[in-house]
């Protein structure tokens, strides 16, 4: 007979502040272009809320951010660094560079420290140098510049993957030959759409439709992959860095 | 002194704050309530689905009108369906006490932004939207939730807008949405009867897609009635119609086990 | 001005018919009773000057400053009641160190300028429950140089909260003289030595006593090197060297 006396006493139900609603995210650094990806998929459990809630913004014309983990807590935060950024722009004249938007959104997660912003951050775009960067962050607001990262549900299918292509982990030049320390746009860009296809295929919360940004360096062109279908400008100006978007569909199921 | 500029020319909350180490754009606020509050912890009497749609000439929402006491059919003439101001209508479920602050709020806010001023400026669909949603992720904020999930429905300047907000603050659009058990059991149906045809889809198909998916919902939702309500909001405005009944068959009972006469 | 004292000079923040702030107007005033405070801006960096008033032999000379840095790319000069320069400079401290902290970057010279000058009006009375900070008028002006990615910069700060950027600027008694000396004397392409010594120069004229390496003070902002105030052994050798 299990011990019952457990149950006796009044249960406790505690209003939960959080949901989970899924989708994930990723981006890659390249020597001077940057690419941040994220499926558009919202949903809850086993249902989905809606097949188009985007989850990568346009920042300024050299920063994008994609977020990622519980969607209203995400929105907000999002919307309060458009604020900071608007804020920085009309006291200091100028858009706010990326590592300072990397260091804002550090000290803007930690200030909840003790009612985080349920939210996994990947910042992408161009450093003042004119170099691709990521930084990525914990929900406190731990954070680090990298080469590449995923994030959210399909992260830990989705991260190995980049881990060999992009790092070449497990993988040994051939002799007298070294792996390239960056990878061109077209490269980049395949190895994001095959890593949401397959996220796709192998996890229920990702799918639906898929938009990858692409940050360019100053001076720099499309370079071979400015026929792409589904690509569009989103720059405020042509002489400065350049901001594009990509769409494209994935399987709905 | 006080570095923070953003403090300059306010009271100054020296017990609560007496190095200023709150961030810049933090301002600390003293508690007005020294012993506890109650928060909300569970909804009591509460409504449950509420449907919409897209169609061709705006949005439909529908929702019955039964206010359950848990499972106690408590009320059943109750109206969940809202228009606030002339461009949207809302439908609410879960709490419908909370439901009713809710409209005790927009109702005010209408005053307060569109009947004092007489400045011509109108709330449309995307700012009541975005007003609830801010609403109901402060509240959740503060541990102290709505419980509520919202359909807005809205038309104006030739745009439809149809989106969703809930008790933690999630947002989300799409061309049909449903709350409640609706998400489970109606959302599939509509999603299968009008995504790809929202501009095609008439107001009669689309009624008629509605009350089958409340006759559905009816069969198989236990905190549902046979009385409903079907709003629309389009470019002649907001019209919400009256307490209207579903048809149903029950023939079908009579051959299975456990519903018919059979007493074996 | 002083002999037609009226009713207006009493509120500090009450206007005159004509539309003035009298109490303002007075601590402009009181900053041309200051010592003499010089800065030079180059394209390689910013130097600032200023004369000490050493007025007794027994006073240590070394004891003045009126000199300060704000951060490794900002200092500042000043003259008038150079107390009233401690809240300012603490204030741009403040704003510095927390720029760098939210933003891991150096802060904008005319950033700290306009923090500093938000600072300047909120004098006078305060409503119940209200932190006043001040009962008058800060009596003192600044001479802020810094750099930052728009190169080397000069910013000039009075009581009224103006802030303006000069090439080279002069402030304090004999501001006037210095002035028009600084107009005729600065070009572009000054190098950091030849403004040193042209801070100098300037100083001497107008300085009663004989200038030396203990009753002036130089400091400067480089590319290289930052803000530096310069030690009486180097200030010597540039003054030998004039």
């Amino acid at each position: 007979m299990p011990d019952m006396s457990v149950l006796a006493g009044p249960q406790q139900h505690q209003f939960n502040p959080y949901a989970e609603n899924g989708g994930t995210i990723l981006a890659i650094a390249g020597a001077d272009f940057t690419v941040v990806a994220g499926d558009t998929r919202q949903s809850e459990g086993y249902s989905i809320q809606t097949r188009y809630a985007p989850k990568v913004f346009r920042l300024t014309d050299r920063a994008v951010l994609a977020v990622n983990g519980f969607a209203a807590d995400g929105n907000m935060f999002v919307k309060k660094v458009k604020q900071r950024l608007e804020w920085y722009r009309h006291a200091h004249a100028k858009d706010m560079p990326l590592r300072a938007i990397a260091r804002l959104i550090q000290t803007m997660l930690y200030a909840q420290r003790f009612f985080p912003y349920y939210v996994y951050n990947i910042l992408g775009g161009i450093e003042e140098d004119g170099s691709g960067a990521v930084y990525s962050f914990d929900p406190v607001g731990s954070y680090e510049r990298e080469a590449c990262r995923a994030a959210g549900a399909a992260q830990s299918l989705v991260q190995p993957f980049l881990d060999n292509q992009i790092y070449f982990k497990n993988q040994t030049a051939a002799p007298g030959q070294s792996h390239p320390t960056h990878l061109p746009l077209s490269d980049v860009l395949s190895i994001v759409i095959d890593s949401f296809t397959s996220a796709t295929e192998r996890h229920i919360e990702v799918g639906d439709g898929l938009e990858i940004y692409i940050v360019l360096a100053k001076g720099r062109s499309l370079q071979g992959v400015e026929g792409l279908r589904g690509l569009r400008e989103m720059s405020s100006r042509e002489d400065g860095e350049r901001v594009f978007v990509l769409q494209r569909e994935l399987k709905k199921d | 002194m006080d570095h923070f500029p953003t403090n300059w020319g306010r009271p100054n909350y020296n017990t609560f704050d007496a190095h200023a180490t709150y961030p810049l754009h933090v301002h600390p606020q003293p508690s007005s309530s020294a012993d506890g509050v109650q928060h909300t912890q569970q909804p009591i009497v509460t409504g449950t689905s509420v449907l919409a749609l897209k169609y061709k000439d705006g949005i439909m929402l529908a929702a019955d009108n039964l206010a359950s006491y848990g499972s106690l059919a408590r009320f059943k003439g109750v109206q969940r369906l809202q228009a606030v101001g002339d461009y949207t209508i809302i439908g609410a479920s879960g709490d419908m006490a909370d439901f009713q602050y809710l409209q005790y709020i927009l109702d005010n806010l209408i005053i307060s932004e569109e009947i004092n001023p007489q400045d011509g400026h109108k709330l449309g669909p995307s700012e009541v939207h975005e007003y609830l949603s801010q609403l109901l992720y402060a509240r959740r904020s503060r541990m102290n939730p709505l419980w509520n999930s919202v359909l807005v429905g809205g038309f104006r300047d030739g745009q439809r807008f149809l989106a969703y907000v809930d008790l933690l603050g999630t947002t989300y659009k799409a061309s049909t949405l449903a709350t409640g058990y609706g998400a489970y059991i109606a959302q599939p149906l509509l999603r299968k009867a009008v995504e790809g045809k929202e501009d095609t889809l008439t107001e009669d198909e689309a009624r008629k897609i509605m009350e089958d998916c409340l006759r559905v919902l009816f069969y198989r939702d236990a905190r549902s009635i046979n009385q409903y309500q079907i709003a629309t909001i389009s470019a002649a405005g907001a019209s919400i119609s009256g307490s209207l009944k579903l048809e149903t068959s029950w023939g079908f009972a009579e051959g299975i086990r456990g519903y018919g006469g059979q007493t074996q | 001005m002083f002999l037609t004292r009226s009713e207006y000079d009493r509120g500090v923040n009450t206007f005159s018919p004509e539309g003035r702030l009298f109490q303002v107007e007075y601590a402009i005033e009181a900053i041309k009773l200051g010592s003499t405070t010089v800065g030079i801006r180059t394209p390689t960096g910013v130097v600032l000057g200023v004369e000490k008033r050493v007025q007794s032999p027994l006073l240590e000379a070394s004891s003045i400053e009126k000199i300060m840095e704000i951060d490794t790319h900002l200092g500042c000069a000043m003259s008038g009641l150079t107390a009233d320069a401690r809240t300012m400079v603490d204030h741009a401290r403040v704003t510095s160190q927390n720029h760098a902290f939210t933003y891991d970057e150096r802060i904008k010279v005319e950033s700290v300028t306009q923090a500093v000058c938000d600072l300047a009006l909120r004098f006078g009375e305060s409503v119940h429950d209200e932190d006043a900070m001040m009962s008058r008028p800060f009596g003192v002006a600044l001479l802020i140089a810094g750099i930052d990615e728009l190169g080397p910069q000069l910013y000039h700060t009075d009581p009224s909260g103006t802030f303006v950027r000069y090439d080279a600027k002069a402030i304090g008694s004999g501001s006037e003289a210095a002035q028009s000396e600084l107009q005729d004397k600065w070009h572009k392409q000054m190098t950091i030595p030849e403004a040193q010594k042209q801070v100098l120069r300037v100083l001497k004229q107008v300085m009663e006593e004989k200038l030396d390496q203990h009753n002036v003070q130089l400091a400067q902002v480089t590319v290289d090197k930052g803000f530096e105030i310069l030690d009486e052994k180097t200030l010597k050798e540039i003054i030998d060297d004039m």
